[in-house]
């Protein structure tokens, strides 16, 4: 059996990945943990590497092109397999991101590995699995086909506990996917997992503790989508990472916060604690939680580390390896729902920070520009603000700002 | 040489040397300690002297039926010493055998007491010898139970080693207790020609079993000449010129029974007092060592097998005990964990179980028992052995053999079909389907199986 080369799900938001580059070519041979190819969301870039030593025997997603999570992108054939006679039913998909993440997405658990051997190799349809009489009867009773069932019995033979175990978790599907209107189908109890009540009692105490107001504005990201493309083929080149919207957005809210340092605050029983340094948070889904892994320092450091770091943070989120001080510390957050084409939203104040930043999808938006309408794309941005510490003045002053460095990104280094 | 992982066991009986063969089988420098005689309890004082007494039983009743066949049979006697020299030769050459088995495996074999000088180390109590070892099974066996009251402790009350060391057949017995033993002993003794009466304290003898077939062996043993007492609360034994007078309460009432000897069947106990096991920590409860669903204590290089972990204490539940121990300790993934283990009385007619009585699998499911008479069964008629049945509990919906119970000629042959059987998840289907030899008492099964599928051939 090939190994199909799936587009990895690398947080809970990605719905869709970009094939950016492939760095094989059909028939290549590669080894385990070569990079098979560059992919990019709207957030991140990310590198797919080989699972096994193998030949790339299929590209199935061209360059350019952009596929939901969990579909097939390629083919390895391992050692033994001839890749030219390798019986590879490809229908391939169709590309149009709007079908993107709608029905393959729920078997892909978040931040799984990329390239992943199908969990059961299809057996030949002549060579039956054996099982045990009550295992037979039990699967036609409760229609379930022992052909995708592993054995637990000797030599692994399908006995009655594997048919009631795929019977059961097919149902768990079913009351999943159908809505409780169904008769059938029972409400679930999910018991709180520690992420969950962490969350819970962090969100809670951010509504009731802190005095939260908002504030929006909106700005034109030509320039800024510009400056990002400008910057992408040099860093790409100096240090082989993708830098993406979000890290030039991160340097410029911090060079904005600079500036304002009321917004870089923290509320104390003995007063207000102005913090010197910027570390800044970047709202991340985890699993089946969020998680705010940090970016130190971030004025201190160029575009290129900002990129390799966010890079860095993510790969440890997937392999689970957060250091304490990755994931803590961080003096302000900047949450983007753009991926999800949300124009507008509020983030709930990450404490024991004073602010947050809420990002909203670029939006080709008709405006009026000197007297004229013209198309711009666009985007808002909203601060959720402590008022305990930051009067409305202040929040506005550096939401000017923070306009100003969006719209012409070039000041940040005047 | 040097590299090979060293495994103790501690006891030679039917836990202990499977255990030892299957370590050095997978590679294992084993020794093997054993304080008294290789074959412990079963071999020398359990279930192979009480067959071979068995056996002389059933030829009594062989020659008591020879007529019927047109034999005569007139002018015979028992020899009873020749009836336990016989028994006594049957063990020893079994013992003898054990003893090879374990030579041709090099398993060192030290005789003497064991116990624990660290969690490492085995000390023989009469030599000061001293085994390290990387593993160890405790394999102690077990000891027979006890109970006190007055006059237990009297000279003629004997436990079942003593019974088994008798030269001379008591011209009567009091067996106390209906368990497996106690309706042995009976069988065996009233055969031979000895008076017996059998006191069991709860409502039918053999606890536990499937009441249907509980009652059908008090049937056939009673019909064979022993005085069966059922609810008989044993109050004490007296003791007056050569008789015991053993004194119980039936029915609200005091009753006696008197006999030459009298016979403590109650049960047997782990034996782990030589040990010394609190030296070392090692986990054990109500006198049993506790252990994990891999035959583990609670200290993880010393497993435990067979009786001395309590539960059910029969002689193939600790051979399989102690191989799937020996496997584990020697990384062994393959081997099953014994589950199914069959129960099994050597009377005549025999009785053999494997799984759920029909009163436990109808706790949990909706289940259906049917029953199939020898007496419809043609190898039974031949044999002049029609009494008894072979009854099958299965779950209705499937079909799911819960618990199959034979009381019957050969039932504890028999069980092995059922055994496999169910290792194998069968249905009645493939039992009424699977082709049994004609003639032969097997037939019984397969038309017990046909019953649940719209009938047995045999029955109207």
């Amino acid at each position: 059996m090939p190994l199909e080369i799936v587009m990895p799900k690398l947080g809970l938001t990605m719905t869709e990945g970009l094939i950016v580059e492939w760095k094989f070519k059909e028939g290549d041979k590669v080894k385990k943990g070569d990079i098979l190819f560059l992919l990019e969301t709207e957030k991140v870039t990310y590198e797919v590497e080989a699972a096994a030593d193998s030949v790339l025997a299929k590209i199935v997603i061209p360059e350019n092109d952009t596929v939901a999570v969990g579909a097939v992108v390629g083919y390895l054939a391992l050692a033994g397999e001839d890749p030219a006679l390798l019986d590879i039913g490809v229908v391939a998909p169709e590309s149009t991101p709007s079908t993107a993440g709608s029905t393959v997405s729920e078997s892909i658990p978040d931040l799984e590995l990329s390239v992943s051997r199908p969990e059961t190799e299809a057996p030949q349809t002549n060579d039956r699995p054996s099982s045990t009489p009550l295992a037979k009867k039990m699967a036609r009773e409760y229609d379930v086909d022992l052909q995708t069932l592993a054995g637990t019995g000797m030599r692994g033979r399908i006995i009655a506990a594997d048919v009631t175990k795929a019977y059961e978790a097919k149902n768990q599907i079913k009351s999943q996917v159908t809505p409780p209107a169904g008769e059938a189908d029972a409400d679930k109890l999910v018991p709180f997992t520690g992420m969950r009540r962490a969350i819970a009692k962090k969100m809670l105490a951010s509504k009731v503790d802190t005095a939260q107001t908002y504030m929006t504005l909106t700005a034109d990201a030509m320039k800024i989508k510009a400056y990002r493309e400008d910057l992408l083929p040099y860093i790409q080149e100096k240090c082989n990472v993708r830098i993406s919207l979000t890290d030039i957005l991160m340097k410029i809210t911090a060079a904005a916060i600079l500036e304002h340092p009321v917004i870089n605050t923290r509320w104390t029983d003995e007063g207000i604690l102005y913090l010197k340094k910027v570390h800044m948070g970047m709202a991340m889904a985890l699993g089946e939680g969020l998680i705010v892994p940090v970016i130190r320092n971030i004025n201190a450091k160029t575009f290129s580390q900002i990129a390799m770091d966010r890079i860095e943070l993510i790969r440890k989120g997937r392999e689970n390896s957060f250091l304490p001080d990755d994931i803590s510390g961080s003096t302000f957050t900047l949450s983007s729902m753009g991926m999800f084409g949300i124009e507008e939203f509020t983030s709930n104040i990450n404490l024991p920070e004073s602010a947050i930043l809420a990002v909203g999808a670029i939006i080709d938006k008709p405006v009026a520009l000197a007297g004229k309408v013209v198309i711009r794309p666009m985007m808002k941005m909203t601060l959720s603000y402590d008022h305990r510490i930051i009067d409305g003045a202040e929040a506005g002053k550096f939401m000017r700002t923070l306009h100003s460095f969006v719209e012409n990104p070039i000041r940040i280094d005047a | 040489m040097a590299d090979k992982r060293k495994v103790t066991v501690i006891g030679g009986g039917v836990g202990g040397y499977p255990a030892a063969i299957k370590a050095a089988r997978m590679g294992a420098a084993v020794t093997l300690i054993e304080r008294d005689l290789l074959g412990g309890t079963c071999l020398n004082r359990g279930c192979i002297p009480t067959k071979a007494l068995l056996q002389a039983a059933e030829v009594v009743q062989t020659i008591g039926e020879a007529p019927l066949f047109g034999i005569r049979c007139d002018n015979y006697s028992i020899d009873f010493k020749a009836v336990a020299n016989r028994k006594d030769a049957v063990v020893q050459q079994l013992r003898e055998g054990v003893g090879t088995l374990l030579k041709r495996r090099r398993i060192k074999v030290v005789c003497g007491t064991a116990f624990f000088k660290d969690s490492a180390t085995v000390e023989i109590k009469e030599t000061g010898e001293k085994i390290q070892s990387d593993n160890i099974i405790i394999t102690s066996g077990s000891k027979p139970g006890r109970i006190s009251f007055e006059g237990s402790d009297g000279p003629d009350v004997l436990n079942s080693d003593q019974v088994l060391a008798l030269t001379k057949l008591p011209q009567s017995l009091v067996i106390i207790g209906g368990g497996v033993v106690g309706v042995e002993f009976a069988q065996i003794f009233s055969r031979l020609g000895a008076d017996v009466t059998l006191l069991e304290i709860m409502e039918t003898l053999i606890p536990g079993a499937d009441r249907e077939i509980a009652l059908a062996l008090e049937k056939s043993i009673s019909e064979a000449g022993v005085k069966v007492i059922t609810r008989a609360s044993i109050k004490k034994i007296s003791r007056q010129k050569g008789q015991n007078t053993v004194t119980f309460e039936h029915a609200n009432d005091f009753k006696s029974v008197s006999a030459e000897k009298v016979v403590l069947a109650v049960g047997r106990k782990p034996d782990i007092a030589a040990l010394e096991l609190d030296r070392i920590g090692l986990g054990h409860k109500n006198g049993a060592l506790t252990v994990n669903e891999q035959m583990q204590t609670n200290i993880p290089h010393i497993y435990a097998a067979g009786d001395v972990v309590g539960g059910l204490m029969l002689a193939h539940k600790a051979m399989a005990e102690g191989e799937f121990a020996a496997a584990g300790v020697m990384g062994g993934k393959t081997d099953l964990k014994p589950k199914q283990i069959p129960n099994c009385i050597y009377t005549s007619p025999e009785v053999a179980s494997v799984g759920m009585t029909e009163a436990q699998a109808a706790q949990y499911q909706d289940v259906e028992a049917v029953r199939f008479p020898f007496s419809a069964c043609a190898k039974a008629l031949l044999m002049n052995r029609t009494f008894g049945m072979v009854k099958i509990v299965a779950e209705k919906k499937f079909g799911h053999v819960l618990g199959v119970h034979i009381i019957g000629p050969h039932a504890t042959d028999m069980i092995a079909e059922a055994v496999l059987g169910m290792l194998l998840e069968m249905t009645v289907d493939e039992l009424a389907h699977a082709v049994h030899p004609h003639p032969t008492l097997s037939e019984a099964v397969m038309e017990a199986g046909q019953m649940f599928c719209g009938g047995a051939t045999h029955l109207p």
